[in-house]
């Protein structure tokens, strides 16, 4: 269609979309900026010395508990990532290939707990770790972890794994293989792709919590989103440091994006098909 | 092989959610260290205070102010990928970079665009002589950042969804109707977007729930203030519980908002059956 491509409604359609490509990315921009603004020249305008750039702020960042706090979201989200896929995984396979009659049950179930409010899961998880002694652990904050990545785990698995073809399945258990051979020698393999971006979320999900972290995590266990906060003090705010954790923060998740056109799709919502 | 699945929901997720509804029927507190069965005493206070009643109203603005920008500006970039530059394919991927920036990121990014003395908005519009509105320091204006905040973060939830859904649409109907002379918006209008509602509808039930969360935005932007002005209800439930040490009465605010998710997402789940089943 060449001729409407000359159309001043395309081109109206155009600049929306550059209008919205700003949107989306200027705020990244200025973060990165910031990262390498020094303290010194904060608040003049950014044409004003554009050229007054600094490493300061790594410097500062690595002085601070900063990167103790990200070994301990590295190791809590990583580790009830790995938790929640030993369990949900072949809860999602029983859920996609049993014939349980109980599934609208199952996914309302698994929906509600993704959906249910935090403050709900934190109150009653903070009293109960006050009288055992797993505040400011990494093994409280990895099982309170489990309530964000095993509900994801199980719903996003069960919609990779529905895709399996059931032919696949009978077809191993008539050459002799235990259901659960079957699923970790054959579906897992076949569903890999879906499995993997459903891990990845699983991290994500965790590794961006601030909420949980923030009432059962103190000085010795807390984790990177809150220790940003140690930036923010009614003094002073450390803008550059601030920026630069923000982006350091946003880094992990990034190979997200590769998984996002097909796969976070099905998992997070798992309910629009077209 | 569901059981192992079941005993750590059971054990990780339900065990909490059982204590989060006794100690609604409290009236414990965690330094006065009462502990007295009170059946729904909690909930009758809840329903005679001012201050909750606020809450969620202010809950309810930003979620459906929230949503509605969401929506629409996830819709149209879908659209426009698919329709207007379709053969810049790389594009989808920059449009899903806000998505997975961390909430805590996302809200101090913000919060420095927002701040006056340091956001380049500001000096930039300081060279025309224009002054920028405050943002955070009034009631609507602090109400708004935290929808703009929300809505950089989550459009590309909606995006990614739409274009899922636009990609089940068959071309077929399109250029049927080209053929007959209708215009591209006329067959937006008309075809495309009667067939995107149930997306829609399920998409902004999801971001509906989310935003009905919101801790990291307004604990890190506007701390509930200016006042009590985006103090929303989980952010109450927070206060009520962390800072008054109304343990009880917090878990009561917690309950109330499981059960409204709890309707939500039985309409959720209910229409997710019907798409599957068909």
């Amino acid at each position: 269609m060449p001729r409407q491509d000359r159309n001043p409604r395309r081109l109206l359609g155009i600049l929306m979309m550059l209008l919205f490509f700003g949107f989306a990315l200027l705020p990244i921009a200025w973060a990165l900026i910031l990262s390498f603004r020094p303290a010194s020249h904060l608040f003049e305008p950014i044409w004003q010395s554009p050229t007054m750039l600094t490493l300061e702020n790594f410097r500062s960042l690595l002085r601070s508990d900063f990167p103790h706090a990200l070994l301990n979201s590295l190791v809590t989200a990583g580790t009830s990532t790995v938790l929640a896929m030993l369990i949900g995984v072949p809860g999602g396979f029983a859920l996609a290939k049993g014939r349980s009659q109980k599934r609208f049950i199952a996914s309302w179930a698994l929906l509600l707990l993704r959906m249910a409010p935090p403050v709900g899961f934190v109150i009653p998880l903070f009293l109960i770790y006050l009288n055992i002694g797993l505040l400011d652990t990494w093994l409280g904050l990895i099982a309170a972890y489990m309530v964000l990545t095993l509900p994801l785990v199980v719903w996003s698995s069960w919609t990779s794994l529905a895709q399996i073809p059931d032919e696949l399945i009978e077809a191993s258990l008539l050459d002799g293989a235990s259901l659960f051979q079957s699923l970790v020698k054959v579906v897992i393999p076949a569903a890999r792709p879906g499995l993997i971006a459903t891990g990845v979320l699983a991290f994500l999900i965790a590794w961006n919590d601030f909420f949980f972290a923030l009432i059962i995590t103190r000085g010795n266990t807390v984790t990177a989103p809150v220790s940003v906060m140690n930036f923010v003090s009614y003094a002073s705010v450390d803008w550059g440091s601030i920026a630069l954790a923000s982006v350091v923060l946003t880094l992990p998740t990034l190979p997200v994006i590769i998984f996002a056109n097909k796969y976070i799709v099905q998992s997070m919502g798992g309910a629009v098909k077209g | 092989m569901l059981l192992p699945a079941v005993l750590a929901v059971g054990i990780f997720a339900i065990i909490p959610l059982i204590g989060m509804f006794a100690l609604s029927l409290t009236d414990f507190h965690l330094i006065k260290k009462w502990d007295q069965d009170i059946g729904f005493h909690n909930f009758v206070k809840l329903y005679n205070n001012k201050r909750f009643i606020a809450s969620v109203e202010v809950m309810l603005l930003l979620s459906v102010f929230g949503v509605f920008f969401q929506v629409v500006m996830g819709t149209l970039i879908a659209v426009g990928l698919e329709k207007i530059i379709p053969r810049w394919r790389f594009m989808r991927g920059i449009f899903v970079v806000p998505f997975v920036v961390p909430a805590v990121a996302v809200a101090l990014i913000w919060l420095s665009l927002l701040t006056p003395t340091l956001s380049p908005i500001n000096d930039f519009f300081e060279l025309f002589n224009i002054t920028v509105p405050p943002f955070l320091t009034t009631q609507y204006g602090a109400i708004t950042a935290i929808v703009i905040a929300d809505t950089w973060a989550s459009y590309p939830f909606v995006m990614l969804l739409i274009l899922a859904a636009l990609q089940g649409i068959s071309s077929d109907l399109d250029e049927a109707a080209a053929l007959d002379g209708a215009t591209k918006i006329q067959i937006f209008f008309k075809i495309t977007l009667p067939l995107l509602i149930p997306a829609l509808l399920m998409v902004a039930l999801f971001r509906f729930i989310e935003t009905l969360k919101h801790f990291p935005l307004i604990y890190i932007m506007t701390k509930g203030g200016p006042g009590r002005s985006t103090q929303a209800t989980n952010y109450f439930a927070y206060i009520q519980t962390f800072q008054n040490s109304n343990v009880s009465y917090g878990a009561a605010i917690a309950v109330f908002l499981f059960l409204f998710a709890a309707i939500i997402s039985f309409f959720v789940a209910r229409a997710n059956a019907r798409i599957n089943d068909a």
